[in-house]
């Protein structure tokens, strides 16, 4: 009832006034009766005790109306939140130190919940995006289980499957683009007419492309995206039906999108790594092409009809599948999978990010049993006070009301700054971009979020809050009246007296050890991969994408000249031991690779067409990157298309195939009909993909036999490596300023790059991991320092009646590391329980890796010792006779 | 004060109050003495249960309150009746007759 509540809220807020007016009210009524009274003939004074009586106690019925205005829940709690407030205000350092820990513990649950929710729970920002696929090769034969389609797959899967209501191909590509007067690398995806509308974009200037537009003899159109719009054309509303350049060829742009768009790597991950498309165009030819098998370059998304699964949508492509391995494939092995788009894009983080928000969740934990420690020692500081209110007639059930409001207000309070903490570490998050997490930039504070401060804070405020509460509302009123507040002298120093507390310390160890033993194995396994050698050495060495692609180099021998006056003239810059370039550097997302036909090897009728990884590269790149050449010799300056095709094969690949090192001389072909190609070297295998992914076989080509037109140009430098970076950047525009340089990053970080993921879950579950001991550590030391405050009696007799002061030590110690072994024990059970779901994240370490149990362990009970250290000091140096004289 | 006294059944407090009020608005102390008086001095209604009552019909919005000056020229409390009070007066009377009433035929039949 709306007027009730009005009611009530006017009562709660204007109590002050409407009790004054009971007050008048009342004296008018006494006033009024007395009256009667002196009527009736009573003198003045015996009239007014006559009203009185016959009235009853003013206060009671004051206290009769309140009750009745139905606000007197309320009027406690905020008489409780009055209270509480006053109380904190007496004992600031200790209200700030529960509420820092507090907002640590909700702060960081917080922020991982932000991205949990972001990266798990969030949809994707396309309509109906749990409707549509990825869809992957995956043959066992090549050792990648994501295999790029081609347009061949492309079409049969298109025109036969029963359960897509759209598919689209698409296929990432750098452009040149020439505006004004630079040349500029630009990322874009060439797509089918059914991409765009199926991942909802709309046009916000002009329109997307129409069905025709992606067929062949069209002129050439582009799509712009938002920011590219915004940040090469300046926003210029005038853009569409203008033409722009890329690689030399005028393209019409026909809308551009909405600023709201997205389309990443993660959801489209072509193979050219395009990490964000600036603008879309029809595909060209060779996607349009349903004979096209070769060039397994392409994505394909498809959506599922409404209704389908997508199991089933797996099954109807099984069927497909099987057909193609009859009909098209040497593969019999080969088959198509349907990832739904959601776990392609979040799949390789979700065990992560799940196992540090359980962590978090446990430092919380810890946090909160801290807190609920604490609180046990205020309460037995207060108990005096709250004896002397059982005194007076609180009930324990208000009493009980009263403690949880402290806790809640406290937990509260913590949210807040949680809160803060939180969204600051969003900041931090997204501007250092940790790791190729996906999704980053979608990330923030929301109501979801908000709301989850909310249900956290006000659950840690009961967790923690309940057993001290339970605890400090059963008092014993006569003993703790008696002994002055100090509580009893006579405890004993022992942690059987103190069960709760001793109890709150273990659980604080056995969770933080879990932790710890998480958090070692992700620094043993961080250590174990930063010390696997790639391959080459990447010190000093600077690396850029330079293209020399587009109309100009149309006759690859252009290209060969190009490289080749760029490495003359950069190997003369100061500073400069070597250079060299080759098609894809390692630890880049540039790839490449065919299929490869040995001479005399003729693969077993089941096993796929043979694949390895080729790059072509300049003669000088092995030794600038210090490839160890094994055998034979390097590529020459006169190994050019004049002479016969000479090959260096890696290691892996002689293993394979040659054993004893006979495979110099042996002759190597790229297709049934290519010439042969002998092979003359044996280098070292390099880490292609990562320090943690074992590389493929590769070949290598000369460039000058295999002109690539976009090569990696690595120099090795002496000196300062920017300085070397931008002489080299500025020899390129000075010898052609419409090729792009692009992806400048030197090799040394681009080994950093590749271990970021495990960088972030060993630093983030590190911090938990240190918090938590942070906070245990207080835990034991706290309970420590109350049992020796509390014995101090009990260790005043043993020392008057001759206790030695070692005895006395060790007395301390023992209990201590009681409660630490007892931690420990329960903590192993649970560590080996819980490690085990991390094992996708470790290189080269067991979950159950017996070096990291004993070093937390015994980490932990050295820490646990020192932390009884100072108790224990203390108990030394209790003089007995000022103690006894206490009591 | 040795006159017999009856108890109030649960709620019968509220019904004599928005009775009293019907004909009148009234302050705190003349509804006491109307209920006394009417009731032949039967029915002596405490101050420890008459305010709660207002109180509690105030919040019902069944009654509303306001200060005004009295008979004898003082400031005092006047209690009235709502519209939504009115009705609810008829309500219970009506309720209050068919127990009467029912009590009534179950007591002459035993």
């Amino acid at each position: 009832m709306l007027s009730d509540l009005l009611y009530r809220l006017r009562a709660l807020f204007r109590g002050k006034q409407m009790d004054t007016e009971v007050d008048d009210e009342l004296r008018y009524h006494l006033e009024r009766e007395a009256e009667k009274y002196r009527r009736a003939g009573f003198h003045s004074n015996e009239a007014v005790r006559r009203a009185r009586v016959a009235l009853g106690g003013h206060e009671q019925i004051k206290q009769q109306s309140r009750d009745s205005r139905g606000t007197k829940f309320f009027e406690e709690i905020l008489q409780d939140l009055r209270y509480a407030m006053r109380s904190f205000a007496r004992t600031p350092g200790f209200t700030a130190l529960i509420v820092l820990s507090l907002a640590i513990g909700i702060g960081a649950n917080t922020a991982i919940f932000s991205v949990t929710s972001t990266l798990l729970l969030k949809p994707l920002p396309y309509p109906a995006p749990d409707r549509i696929a990825i869809l992957w090769l995956r043959s066992p034969g090549i050792g990648i289980p994501q295999d790029w389609p081609s347009p061949g797959q492309y079409h049969d899967i298109a025109t036969q499957n029963h359960v897509f209501q759209d598919t689209a191909l698409a296929i990432g590509g750098n452009f040149t683009l020439t505006e004004r007067t630079k040349a500029m690398k630009v990322d874009g995806i060439q797509a089918m007419s059914s991409l765009l509308p199926m991942l909802g974009a709309k046009p916000m200037l002009g329109r997307i492309f129409l069905p025709e537009e992606d067929q062949p003899g069209k002129p050439a159109t582009v799509v712009l995206t938002y920011g590219f719009w915004q940040r090469e054309f300046a926003g210029d509303p005038s853009i569409v039906g203008r033409a722009i350049t890329l690689d030399g060829e005028p393209h019409t742009v026909v809308g551009v999108l909405s600023s709201g768009f997205r389309l990443n790597h993660e959801a489209l991950p072509t193979i050219s790594g395009i990490e964000k498309p600036e603008f879309f165009m029809p595909l060209d030819d060779d996607g349009k092409n349903p004979s096209n098998y070769g060039s397994e370059n392409y994505n394909i998304l498809a959506r599922v009809k409404p209704g389908v699964t997508m199991q089933q949508a797996q099954s109807d492509i099984d069927v497909i599948a099987g057909r193609l391995r009859q009909e098209k494939h040497r593969d019999r092995s080969f088959t198509i999978s349907v990832v739904p788009l959601i776990e392609q894009v979040v799949g390789n983080v979700r065990a992560a990010v799940l196992i540090l928000f359980g962590a978090v969740a446990l430092v919380l934990l810890i946090a909160c049993t801290n807190v609920a420690n604490l609180l046990l020692s205020r309460a037995a500081v207060r108990q005096r006070e709250i004896a002397i209110r059982a005194a007076l007639g609180a009930g324990r059930v208000r009493m009980v009301r009263q403690l949880l409001t402290e806790s809640i207000l406290l937990s509260l309070m913590g949210g807040v700054a949680g809160l803060a903490i939180s969204a600051l570490s969003i900041f931090i998050a997204r501007k250092m971009h940790p790791g190729n997490i996906p999704r980053l930039e979608e990330l923030g504070m929301d109501f979801r979020v908000l709301g989850f401060t909310l249900v956290i804070s006000l659950l840690t405020g009961v967790l923690f809050g309940l057993v001290p509460a339970l605890r400090a509302s059963r008092v014993d009123l006569t003993a703790n009246l008696k002994a002055g507040g100090k509580g009893s002298l006579s405890g004993g120093l022992s942690i059987r007296h103190d069960k709760v507390r001793g109890t709150l310390v273990i659980a604080e160890l056995a969770i933080s050890l879990p932790l710890l033993v998480g958090a070692g194995l992700l620094v043993r396994s961080f250590v174990r991969l930063a010390n696997v050698p790639p391959g080459f050495n990447p010190q000093h060495v600077v690396s850029m994408n330079v293209g020399a692609y587009g109309p100009k180099f149309k006759d690859p021998i252009t290209r060969v000249q190009f490289y080749q006056q760029l490495a003359k003239r950069v190997s003369r810059l100061p500073g400069v031991t070597a250079t060299g370039a080759v098609s894809a550097l390692p630890l880049t997302s540039t790839v490449g690779w065919g299929g490869m036909h040995i001479e005399g090897y003729v693969p077993p009728a089941n096993e796929p067409e043979l694949q390895v990884d080729q790059r072509s590269s300049t003669p000088p790149y092995f030794s600038t990157m210090q490839i160890p050449l094994i055998r034979g010799r390097m590529f020459a300056e006169t190994d050019t298309d004049k002479m016969p095709p000479v090959a260096i094969i890696d290691q892996k690949m002689a293993d394979r195939f040659w054993t004893h090192g006979d495979a110099i001389g042996k002759r190597i072909r790229r297709s049934e009909d290519s010439l042969w190609i002998t092979v003359v070297g044996v280098v070292g295998v390099v880490k292609e993909y990562g320090l943690d992914t074992d590389s493929r076989m590769v070949v290598y080509y000369p460039h000058a036999q295999v002109r690539n037109g976009s090569l990696y140009v690595v120099a090795r430098t002496t000196s300062d490596p920017g300085a070397t970076t931008a002489a080299i950047i500025h020899l390129v525009n000075a010898i052609d300023p419409d090729v792009p340089v692009y992806d400048v990053v030197t090799m040394e970080q681009r080994v950093q790059d590749s271990m970021a993921r495990q960088r972030f879950a060993m630093t983030m579950l590190s911090g938990f991991a240190g918090f938590a001991m942070i906070l245990a550590v207080i835990g034991i030391y706290g309970v420590m320092s109350f049992l020796v405050t509390q014995g101090t009696g009990d260790i005043a007799i043993r020392m008057a009646l001759g206790a030695r002061r070692a005895s006395i030590l060790s007395l301390v110690f023992q209990q201590g590391m009681r409660l630490a072994l007892a931690g420990a024990v329960v903590g192993l059970v649970g560590a080996f329980g819980l490690t085990r779901m991390m094992s996708s994240l470790l290189f080269d370490v067991t979950p159950t890796d017996p070096f990291t149990f004993l070093s937390v362990l015994s980490l932990l009970l050295v820490v646990a010792l020192s932390a009884c250290l100072f108790p224990a000091g203390r108990a030394m140096r209790i003089d007995p006779m000022v103690a006894l004289r206490a009591e | 004060m040795a006159e017999e006294r009856i108890e109030l059944p649960q709620g019968t407090l509220d019904l004599l109050i928005l009775k009293a009020l019907a004909l009148e608005s009234m302050h705190g102390w003349a509804i006491s003495e109307r209920l006394q008086q009417i009731s032949r001095e039967a029915l002596q209604v405490q101050q420890g249960s008459l305010y709660p009552a207002l109180h509690r019909l105030q919040r019902r919005a069944w009654i509303k309150a306001q200060w005004a000056m009295s008979e004898n020229n003082r400031r005092a409390k006047y209690y009235a009746l709502t519209p939504h009070g009115r009705k609810q007066l008829g309500i219970e009377i009506n309720a209050w007759r068919k127990l009467t009433s029912a009590v009534g035929h179950v007591l002459d039949m035993a």
